[in-house]
């Protein structure tokens, strides 16, 4: 096993209403070195979802409410906090209404968040970016490796990236902070977009582009959070970038036809198939989804759409050998997981 | 070693004829000689001795390579392609290193294209012949300085790479830059020689005669523009993969002949560095492999000429950057290609027309392979990397490294090949081979290709071991077959 340091007594996390965030905490609560936690939320509704999570618990929680991007606000979260603290920044916004949030939460947000935290001397600061910095595989065969040159997909991609500049800048200037990156992610915890996903599938209408296959890396988001406590703890992974997903990538067929077959287990009925879209469709999604930005607008359908046929697919190996990750949770097994959690909150799929 | 020049005439004869002398029929001619047979080989270049040019120089492009080393095939975009033109071939003027046949490329070829009795083991036991013929073997002192920039690159980043061993021979307490290539000229040839075969140097084979499917000879044009016509029982054509089809199309042989070249296309960048890292006369002997066989990454020639050229894509940002051409070194990016190539004679022209076209695919591994190699450079210490495009920023950090990948277009670069082949494919596919299992010409009786052009596609690697190892195994069934 990898040399690990012990957990800190005081835990910062971002985000922790959003999906990963949600999933993190309902972890690190469990653990009793981890004495206290402080957690960043955007405003009143979101710290109503974790206060029980925190209170329900035995450490020592506190909700700071506010903007991320606003050092007031996330000096507060660093307010007497030392050497005995790590950070976990997963703050992100990934379908915005206007493209400038993206900048403002995944770019400003995280400048901001590594020069509080490097100002207030903290152990280790861990970023969670995306795959988006990266853009698509040029061939199906191919895996991103742990180093890629940069290639941002769209606007959200390039708000990614410029997070990850600020770290590894902050980095440069003395910070410790390591960097994860998860592609596409599932399980307990989903945003009622998630949701759509199922209807989709159970209704026949998953788009599948140019034969399906091509190849995406997911990762469950169990899964994720072991990846990220790994890079947290493990004092080698300072100053480098992993790629935490499921063992292996996907084909978008397997996707679906998995999707399906969890669903029938759990009860659902499902209409075979999918939606069989020739390659042509995607291409003119992703130029669509291109103008559109331009004028500073999102649309979410036309983005994921146009990201469907393309191949996404990492190597996971050097996450493996530095951090000692192992994935637990497999497609099917997951998707059961989160299909279960689904009909625990009441959700209509 | 040149006691085998035999002088021009304009009547010659031979029991066969060996057209060309590079990797492919030198190898030949000097199985052949050696099994007792009476063989002539005619070459269009000039012996040239190693010594008495540069290596990787200017002047030995002017004097060994085709047309100056300016030969181009059409598309969108061109692709620039090199070719020996001198006693030797390419094996006079290549980077001098030695892949060893890969074991699944004999298999995917053996499977996909119905080559009868081709056994990978037997390919590498030929493969052991050769690597002692030619002293394969690593540099035993240090490598160059822009190889050992491509090692630290790849190893900071955890890519898989290593230093490709060459058929060089050293002095005692040598390193990499005294090595003497162990070329055709010093190998193959003198032993062809030494066995009786005869070579006619600066002679150009115009056509083959043939008649009823049968060889009985060609017509070839000196150096001095005399004529001349050569009788013989059977032809080796090991012209390379332009050359071949092109004198097969102009002898009016049909069938799959010059419908599939293939070629590893290459991009490249410069990269400047802290220190003097350039060496004028050798190329560096690391490569990366992580990527492999889709792309490879490794180091090229790099005098100043080359320098200059490599700028000259952005030049206006780059100009400035030649006056320190001592500390910049010349790397490329190689993709193996799903596209194909066409050569085709025209008459009245010397050289066959030759296109290629890019897939999709190919120019997304072209712009992600550049962006890689360039990320390599920064790893491994590059103050500034000039991608050879048309509107290439200057990359100095990683955040370049996207506006370079913005910036891309693989029509703005100057794409370029040194690897051809598979132009006269080999196996028993019916229309869709250009050759038997053994290199024989479909629709003739005693026609046959030894050189890369039988490869049924490229191989991913420096192709030179591959074409002896057929070379010599077609040779053999040649010599059994017809005794």
């Amino acid at each position: 096993m990898t040399d690990r340091w012990a957990p800190p007594s005081t835990t910062v996390v971002t985000g922790a209403a959003g999906w990963l965030g949600r999933a993190l905490l309902h972890r690190l609560v469990t653990d009793p070195a981890r004495h206290r936690i402080r957690v960043l939320v955007r405003d009143e509704t979101e710290a109503g979802d974790v206060r029980p999570v925190l209170d329900a618990s035995n450490v020592r929680g506190s909700i700071v409410v506010g903007d991320v991007a606003d050092r007031a606000t996330v000096d507060r979260l660093f307010d007497g906090v030392g050497a005995d603290c790590d950070v976990i920044h997963t703050a992100g916004i990934i379908h915005p209404r206007r493209i400038h949030e993206l900048f403002d939460v995944n770019a400003t947000g995280t400048r901001t968040m590594v020069a509080a935290a490097h100002a207030a001397r903290i152990r280790r600061f861990v970023h969670v970016s995306s795959n988006s910095p990266f853009g698509t595989n040029p061939d199906p065969g191919e895996r991103f490796r742990a180093d890629e040159p940069y290639h941002p997909y769209f606007a959200y991609g390039r708000s990614k990236m410029e997070g990850e500049l600020a770290v590894f800048e902050a980095v440069a200037g003395g910070l410790d902070a390591s960097v994860v990156r998860p592609p596409w992610f599932y399980g307990p915890f989903q945003p009622p977009r998630q949701t759509t996903f199922f209807r989709m599938v159970r209704a026949g209408k998953f788009p599948i582009i140019g034969g399906g296959q091509q190849l995406r890396s997911m990762v469950y988001v169990d899964n994720l959070v072991d990846g990220v406590l790994l890079a947290e703890l493990v004092p080698q992974a300072h100053g480098r970038g992993y790629w935490i997903a499921d063992a292996r990538p996907y084909h978008v067929t397997e996707i679906v036809e998995t999707v399906g077959r969890a669903l029938r287990v759990e009860g659902f009925s499902v209409k075979d198939g999918g939606l069989r879209l020739p390659a042509i469709a995607g291409r003119i999604a992703q130029v669509a989804d291109g103008l559109i930005q331009r004028t500073g607008r999102y649309q979410q359908q036309l983005h994921v759409l146009g990201e469907m046929g393309t191949t996404i697919a990492c190597d996971i190996s050097a996450s493996r050998f530095d951090l000692g990750y192992e994935p637990r949770v497999e497609l099917y097994e997951g998707m059961r997981r989160s299909i279960r959690w689904c009909v625990e909150q009441g959700l209509e799929l | 070693m040149t006691g085998g020049l035999a002088a021009p005439a304009a009547a010659l004869d031979a029991e066969i004829l060996v057209i060309g002398s590079g990797a492919g029929g030198a190898t030949t001619a000097a199985l052949l000689a050696e099994a007792g047979r009476d063989v002539l080989v005619v070459e269009e270049g000039p012996w040239i001795d190693q010594g008495t040019v540069r290596p990787f120089s200017l002047d030995q492009m002017d004097r060994q390579y085709r047309s100056g080393g300016v030969t181009v095939a059409l598309g969108l975009p061109s692709i620039a392609y090199t070719e020996g033109r001198c006693a030797g071939g390419g094996t006079e003027i290549n980077s001098g290193l030695y892949f060893r046949p890969p074991v699944e490329v004999i298999e995917r070829w053996r499977d996909r294209h119905r080559i009868r009795d081709l056994d990978p083991d037997e390919i590498g036991a030929i493969a052991d012949e050769i690597e002692r013929t030619l002293n394969v073997g690593l540099v035993p002192g240090k490598a160059t300085p822009a190889s050992e920039i491509l090692r630290r690159g790849a190893a900071t980043l955890r890519w898989r790479h290593s230093e490709i061993p060459r058929w060089m021979q050293y002095p005692p307490g040598g390193d990499a830059v005294t090595g003497a290539r162990q070329s055709m000229t010093r190998t193959y040839l003198p032993r062809a020689f030494s066995a009786g075969a005869r070579m006619v140097t600066d002679c150009r084979v115009d056509h083959l005669v043939l008649r009823d499917g049968v060889a009985r000879g060609a017509t070839v044009t000196f150096g001095d523009g005399s004529h001349g016509t050569i009788r013989c029982r059977h032809v080796f054509v090991c012209g390379g993969a332009i050359q071949t089809p092109a004198l097969l199309q102009r002898s009016r042989i049909r069938g799959r002949i010059g419908r599939t070249l293939a070629v590893h296309p290459t991009v490249k960048l410069s990269a400047r560095f802290a220190d003097e890292v350039n060496v004028p006369d050798d190329v560096p002997v690391h490569q990366v492999k992580e990527f492999a066989p889709s792309l490879s990454f490794g180091g090229s020639a790099s005098h100043s000429g080359l320098v200059a050229l490599a700028l000259l894509d952005q030049w206006p940002t780059f100009a400035d950057a030649v006056t320190q051409w001592r500390r910049i070194a010349i790397y490329y990016a190689a993709i193996t290609s799903e596209g194909r190539g066409w050569v085709r004679a025209v008459p009245g022209l010397r050289d066959p027309l030759v296109t290629y076209r890019l897939t999709g695919r190919d120019r997304q591994l072209l712009q992600s392979g550049l962006a890689r190699l360039a990320l390599l450079m920064l790893e491994a210490g590059a103050e500034e990397v000039y991608p050879s495009f048309r509107g290439a920023p200057v990359v100095r950090n990683r955040a370049d490294l996207a506006t370079m990948q913005d910036a891309f277009a693989v029509s703005k670069a100057s794409v370029m090949t040194v690897h051809l082949c598979s132009s006269v494919p080999m196996g028993e596919l019916g229309e869709r081979s250009g050759a038997d299992s053994f290199g024989r010409v479909h629709g003739t009786r005693n026609v046959y290709v030894n050189d890369a052009s039988l490869l049924p596609d490229a191989p991913g690697v420096n192709p030179q071991a591959t074409v002896m190892a057929f070379a010599v195994r077609n040779a053999r069934r040649f010599i059994e077959e017809s005794q």
